[in-house]
């Protein structure tokens, strides 16, 4: 028999829980830090001196505390000096970032992705690209603590290797963390995991999931990713491939999905389904306008365009000749329907409204099957749902157990379009965050 | 769990016309309560008898359990209760700290305490993650629709409010400004507080409300949780003041 941990152990394990603490929780101050994790006020001293030590938090007095008293100092964690870097691989964007310590993002890169057949090289070239770049800015004093990547598609637990993804071209069997370290050659494994299920940890760990056990997170690219969180750890299921809720089949003689079966959650509520009831099939336009991929990698071009001017972007789909309109793709697209229901187009009214019924039996099922405590509407079915909310819920009401969806709440997700990136961050940081002083060893040798 | 704000068997007249029949109305902390109602239900009556801008004819007014009187929107005010009305009410020409203490201005002697004043505004559009203002110091006239109500409901909040009531704050945005007040509002009753959301956008209201109130003619047709009721159910609520064994029976509720 074993005994107890040691000395060293319980101090490393320590060390990670105080990090953690700052990493998520942002500064805190020394007394709050004793009191939340139940440990002695000179052993945090202790343990926070270590830290230090290591660069990886600092202590400064608070700004003001209104006490009467010495002020308990504030740990905060170093941002600025240790970072990750974070790459999110969706259907229509590339997406690499530095992030630091706690959660900032120092610096971000973002280009568009073709639709079209699956091409590693494409994918990996700009990334690697990026980071260089994103490297060479970075002062000298700085430490890169490890990389990470989030990719549509089924993600192998254990190699990194993309089993499927289908809406990427579509990808099978790329070995996709290997080439990734290769080309980054940082002298450091790239990891690689599931976007939505690294968007649900992210969700539960600095989102609006933070004190959740059980959650499920919905994420809607041009499929439908999902991360099921079940007593506080991710399902993934015997090799990781867990949470596929886009594959989930509701209509048996429903439409064909990308992954070949019929009726799977996304063929029913995709995009692709979405815009094809609204009327606004992107196919039409790339025959009219000629070849290939061009009208297509002008749609999300746009959507940045518009999204970065403001919120009042609204206006600027709309805006251009009708011929324009029907162009749309993605996140842009989806948001023209959602707006012209709003508007009152009772063709765009009818097609939110057959999405709904459909993702509010899906997650009826699941809310049956798991009783989360929250469920998470993220990537463009953020839109889909606020869109249609009206006939989710009134299937929930419908088909779900009422002992099941007592106390069930349903929110958008709290960290919008960068949900993946920072599920991408949270992987990358896993080894700091679990033996911190040797992780950091690690990443200066 | 208790409501924060209860009221039973309102009645209010404006001379012969009697807008409000024995109505009941409850909110509670941590929820959206969505008041929904035709045009002419007695939606807006309700929300300012609550508002304590109409004096009530009979009934009772509850708050934190206890029994109290509104004579005055002070009285409303001091209890916590804040009413962001469609028009928001905001100077054009004044910038967002000085809106959002407009009339309740902090003084430090006989001087403004811009300082103190300025870091309450900014703490709590930062507690709302409010992150689409560029500076507090900005003009009202540059914000957007969206960040007009936001600012709105950023000032609804800064007193410590205990039940905050919206008056249809998504009419007239466009959809990700919607997107945003919607999170908005959801992100209130998730800190606590009690939230009132009055729209005639059924997906808006069942994209964040855990109950609602449906008014027909000026009579409470029903109180329902939101996780209970289908869209057809709350139509006919509306329109016709029942739904199946919900509602009003012969006028009267049930």
């Amino acid at each position: 028999m074993r005994a107890g941990p040691s000395q060293e152990e319980i101090r490393r394990h320590n060390l990670g829980a105080l990090l953690r603490h700052v990493h998520l929780g942002g500064p805190t101050s020394r007394a709050e830090l004793t009191s939340r994790m139940g440990l002695n006020r000179s052993t945090i001293m202790a343990l926070t001196a270590d830290l230090t030590a290591a660069g990886l938090v600092r202590e400064e007095l608070p700004r003001e505390t209104g006490r009467a008293g010495r002020p308990s100092l504030v740990v905060r964690p170093e941002s600025a000096r240790v970072y990750v870097f974070a790459f999110d691989v969706g259907v229509d964007r590339l997406v690499a970032a530095r992030v630091g310590l706690g959660g900032a993002i120092l610096d971000r890169r973002e280009t568009v992705r073709r639709r079209g057949p699956f091409s590693l090289e494409e994918i990996v070239g700009p990334l690697a690209g990026f980071a260089r770049q994103m490297r060479r800015k970075t002062r000298p004093d700085t430490v890169c603590v490890g990389a990470a990547a989030a990719f549509s598609g089924g993600v192998n637990r254990g190699n990194g290797v993309v089993r499927f993804g289908p809406n990427m071209g579509p990808a099978e069997d790329v070995p996709f963390a290997e080439e990734m370290t290769r080309r980054l050659a940082f002298g450091m494994p790239v990891k690689v995991g599931n976007d939505a299920n690294l968007a649900a940890l992210a969700e539960h760990s600095r989102g609006v999931g933070v004190g959740c056990r059980d959650l499920i997170y919905l994420h809607g690219d041009v499929g439908v990713g999902g991360g099921i969180i079940v007593n506080g750890q991710l399902l993934g299921g015997h090799a990781g491939f867990g949470g596929e809720i886009g594959h989930m089949v509701v209509n048996p003689k429903g439409r064909l999905c990308g992954c070949g079966s019929l009726g799977c959650l996304e063929a029913e509520v995709g995009e692709r389904t979405l815009l094809e009831a609204a009327g606004r099939v992107p196919g039409a336009v790339s025959v009219a306008t000629g070849p290939g991929a061009v009208p297509v990698a002008a749609g999300p071009g746009a959507v940045s365009i518009a999204a970065g001017s403001g919120a009042d972007g609204h206006e600027t789909p709309r805006s251009g000749a009708d011929g324009r309109r029907e162009r749309l793709i993605g996140r842009d697209a989806v948001r023209a329907v959602v707006d012209a229901a709003d508007r009152g187009d009772i063709v765009a009214q009818a097609a939110l409204s057959r999405v709904g019924d459909w993702l509010g039996l899906g997650v009826a099922n699941l809310v049956n099957v798991f009783n989360p405590e929250m469920v998470i509407f993220g990537g463009m079915l953020r839109e889909v749902y606020l869109g249609s909310a009206a006939q989710v819920r009134s299937r929930l009401a419908v088909d779900a157990l009422s002992a099941s969806r007592e106390g069930l709440r349903l929110r958008t997700s709290a960290l919008g379009d960068d949900a993946t990136l920072m599920g991408a961050a949270e992987l990358a940081f896993a080894p700091v965050l679990a033996d911190p002083l040797e992780a950091l060893a690690r990443a200066g040798s | 769990m208790t409501p924060v704000l209860e009221l039973r068997g309102i009645d209010k007249s404006f001379g012969p016309v009697q807008v409000l029949h024995d109505v009941d109305f409850s909110v509670h902390p941590g929820e959206v309560t969505a008041l929904v109602g035709d045009n002419g239900a007695g939606k807006s009556t309700l929300v300012k008898c609550i508002g304590g801008i109409h004096a009530v004819d009979s009934g009772e007014y509850f708050f934190d359990g206890k029994t109290v009187q509104i004579n005055s929107p002070r009285d409303a005010a001091e209890l916590g209760i804040e009413i962001v009305y469609q028009d928001l009410a905001l100077c054009d020409n004044l910038d967002i700290v000085q809106n959002m203490f407009l009339g309740r201005e902090h003084r430090r002697g006989i001087v403004l305490d811009e300082d103190t004043m300025e870091e309450m505004a900014a703490r709590t559009l930062e507690s709302l993650s409010v992150r689409t203002v560029k500076s507090i110091r900005q003009h009202v006239s540059s914000l957007s629709g969206g960040q007009r109500q936001t600012v709105a409901i950023a000032k609804a909040v800064l007193w410590n409010s205990k039940v905050v009531i919206l008056d249809e704050p998504t009419a007239a945005l466009g959809v990700a400004q919607t997107a945003q007040v919607l999170e908005l509002v959801r992100r209130l009753a998730d800190q606590g507080l009690a939230v009132v959301l009055i729209s005639h956008n059924m997906n808006d209201v069942f994209a964040v409300s855990d109950r609602i109130a449906a008014l027909y003619l000026g009579r409470m047709a029903a109180q329902v949780r939101t996780s209970d009721v289908t869209h057809a159910q709350v139509v006919e609520l509306i329109t016709s003041g029942r739904s199946g064994d919900l509602g009003l029976t012969n006028g009267v509720s049930a």
